[in-house]
């Protein structure tokens, strides 16, 4: 029965996306229209067929831009990692003890007006032109967002079940990790989105300043040479980073975080009785054999 | 039917003279209240919000200490929250991250490594309440009522024989109220505890308990102590008797004459 249904949901779909569809071609369709006509300068403004060639030859045939793209990608990730590792340890001092917070506040708020991405050139300075200085950038942009909610999260008031937890004699360790991680793991995830885009971010920026290797030193070379076509094909690759990045999360998110969600909470509903009920077998059968 | 405080045979809880102040001194939460709780009875705080009803459990539960006076349970002095105590509060208070059965489970959790005996015990208690065929499902699957009997197995789950109610159905509608409370009875009977039930209305106060204190605001003091003789088990029929109005138009007295 499942099969027809799931097919007509399909096709609803494809259905729905149609008009979305249309209204793409016909704007690309006016794009190389209004270029071929002169209307536009083609040397400003590539022709949609001049992108998609290009597309053709820098991703399939060629295949000149993987490398960049995994490495621009290996950036913001890395990046990504070393800000929200040193944020969430921040956060989690300053959510502890009090003090801790008070002197590290002012730094953080320092570093969040600071516009990060003025720092580029002292950060090449320092990390030089490899990959170092654009992790470091990207670590530096992605750290505020990611500490700020994190902070915030751990430090809910929930005085109720606060109070609930020390009525049942519990330790602050237990309190914090029954009660305060979890609490707080809605609004990590937010700050994690956040941080993973500007991340990526902080990656192309240093790469426009000073680099090697990547898409953002590809894009450049290109538009240098006023090749336009490939420059927009090579900015689609950072759309593309962007993208598989943005999903990433929201996938973790979706599964760390189940209990938001209707179906995630069904399926993990389904799991626990499973688990509990393979526990009870284990558990009757060693306990029929003593 | 106003009667001094007749003397208990078993105390299981008991106060003499403990009072609360809060904010410096400046707020009178609680005045001089001495009491002592039988055994296995049922025992209802009633009276208007602000009159002490919350700060009095919260003292008795080891969650705050009081400003003058002692309090005992089973002859030992309150000094911090205790294994014996558990309290229920007006919100359910689940952690929406965990299944209902994990959620009755937490107090385990917290004490000790939890053994496959406490896992069924938590599912007994899981259907007592009524809630068995829920045992997997999150908070945000159950209605409020469901999530209150969720809290209440929880409650039962601690093991302790003194429980505290804070308006424990206050949130809820009447008729699920209803329910609960006729359903919490049989449940507390049960398993032989020892109640403290706080309500702001009369009628339930009166319908649940052995016995009556009525409480009345700044300072909060224990007004009056009304025994209750209505025979159990209790029917909502019992609402209707004149015994049981009596009993009301006396404690609405108390609280009249403010
Ligand atoms: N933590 C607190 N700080 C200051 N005042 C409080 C605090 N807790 C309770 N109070 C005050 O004590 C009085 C009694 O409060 P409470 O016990 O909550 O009353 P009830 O539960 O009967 O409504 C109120 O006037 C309230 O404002
Ligand atoms: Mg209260």
């Amino acid at each position: 029965m499942s099969a027809p249904f799931g097919q007509l949901q399909w096709l609803r779909a494809c259905y729905r996306a149609l008009p979305h569809l249309g209204l793409f071609a016909l704007l690309i369709a006016a794009w190389e229209v209004l270029v071929r006509t002169g209307v536009i300068a083609s040397i400003m403004v590539p022709r949609p067929s001049s992108i998609g060639a290009s597309i053709v030859e820098l991703y399939f045939v060629k295949g000149t831009i993987w490398r960049h793209f995994f490495i621009t990608l290996g950036e913001a990730v890395g990046g990504f990692l070393i800000g929200a590792a040193i944020a969430v340890a921040l956060a989690i001092g300053s959510s502890l003890w009090e003090p801790f917070r008070r002197y590290v506040s002012p730094y953080a708020v320092v570093l969040n007006v600071t516009p990060g991405i003025a720092l580029t050139p002292i950060i090449i300075a320092w990390f030089g032109f490899g990959m170092g200085s654009k992790m470091a950038l990207a670590a530096i942009i992605s750290f505020f967002p990611i500490f700020v909610n994190t902070l915030t999260g751990l430090t809910q008031p929930d005085t109720e079940r606060e109070e609930l937890f020390r009525s049942l004699g519990s330790s602050e360790r237990q309190v914090f990790w029954m009660l305060r991680v979890p609490s707080a793991l809605p609004l990590m995830f937010a700050g994690f989105k956040i941080g993973l885009t500007t991340a990526l971010i902080g990656a192309v920026v240093a790469e426009f300043a000073q680099a090697t290797e990547g898409v953002g030193v590809l894009m450049s070379r290109f538009s240098f040479q006023l090749n336009m076509g490939a420059s927009i094909a090579t900015l689609l690759s950072m759309t593309l980073i962007g993208l598989i990045l943005f999903y990433s999360m929201e996938f973790l998110d979706d599964r760390t975080v189940f209990w938001r969600r209707e179906e995630r909470r069904a399926a993990a509903s389904r799991n626990r009785a499973r688990a509990w009920k393979r526990y009870a077998k284990l558990n009757s059968k060693s306990g029929s054999s003593i | 039917m106003a009667t001094a405080d007749s003397r208990v045979r078993d105390p299981v809880v008991g106060g003499n003279s403990v009072g609360k102040t809060f904010a410096g001194g400046t707020v009178v939460a609680l005045e001089n209240a001495s009491f002592d709780i039988e055994k296995g009875s049922f025992v209802s705080l009633v009276g208007p919000s602000g009159c002490g009803k919350s700060t009095l459990l919260r003292l008795i539960a080891g969650l705050i200490e009081p400003t003058s006076g002692s309090l005992q349970v089973h002859g030992s002095k309150v000094s911090a929250p205790r294994q014996d105590v558990a309290m229920m509060f007006q919100r359910a208070t689940l952690l929406e991250w965990r299944t209902a059965i994990e959620n009755v489970l937490l107090p385990t959790e917290i004490q000790r490594r939890v053994t496959a005996d406490d896992r069924n015990r938590a599912m007994e208690l899981l259907q007592l309440v009524g809630l068995g065929e829920f045992a997997f499902s999150f908070p945000a699957q159950l209605s409020g009522g469901m999530q209150q009997r969720v809290a209440l197995a929880r409650l039962l789950q601690t093991g302790a024989d003194v429980l505290l109610m804070d308006e424990p159905f206050g949130a809820l509608d009447e008729f699920t109220r209803e329910r609960l409370n006729i359903e919490l009875l049989r449940i507390v009977g049960e398993v032989g505890a020892t109640t403290i039930f706080v309500t702001h209305n009369i009628a339930e106060a009166i319908f649940l308990a052995d016995k009556v204190y009525v409480m009345t605001p700044r300072p909060g003091r224990l007004a009056q102590v009304i025994d209750v003789p209505l025979a159990r088990p209790r029917e909502l029929a019992v609402q209707t008797s004149p015994e049981f109005n009596r009993l009301v138009e006396d404690a609405r007295e108390t609280l009249g004459a403010l």
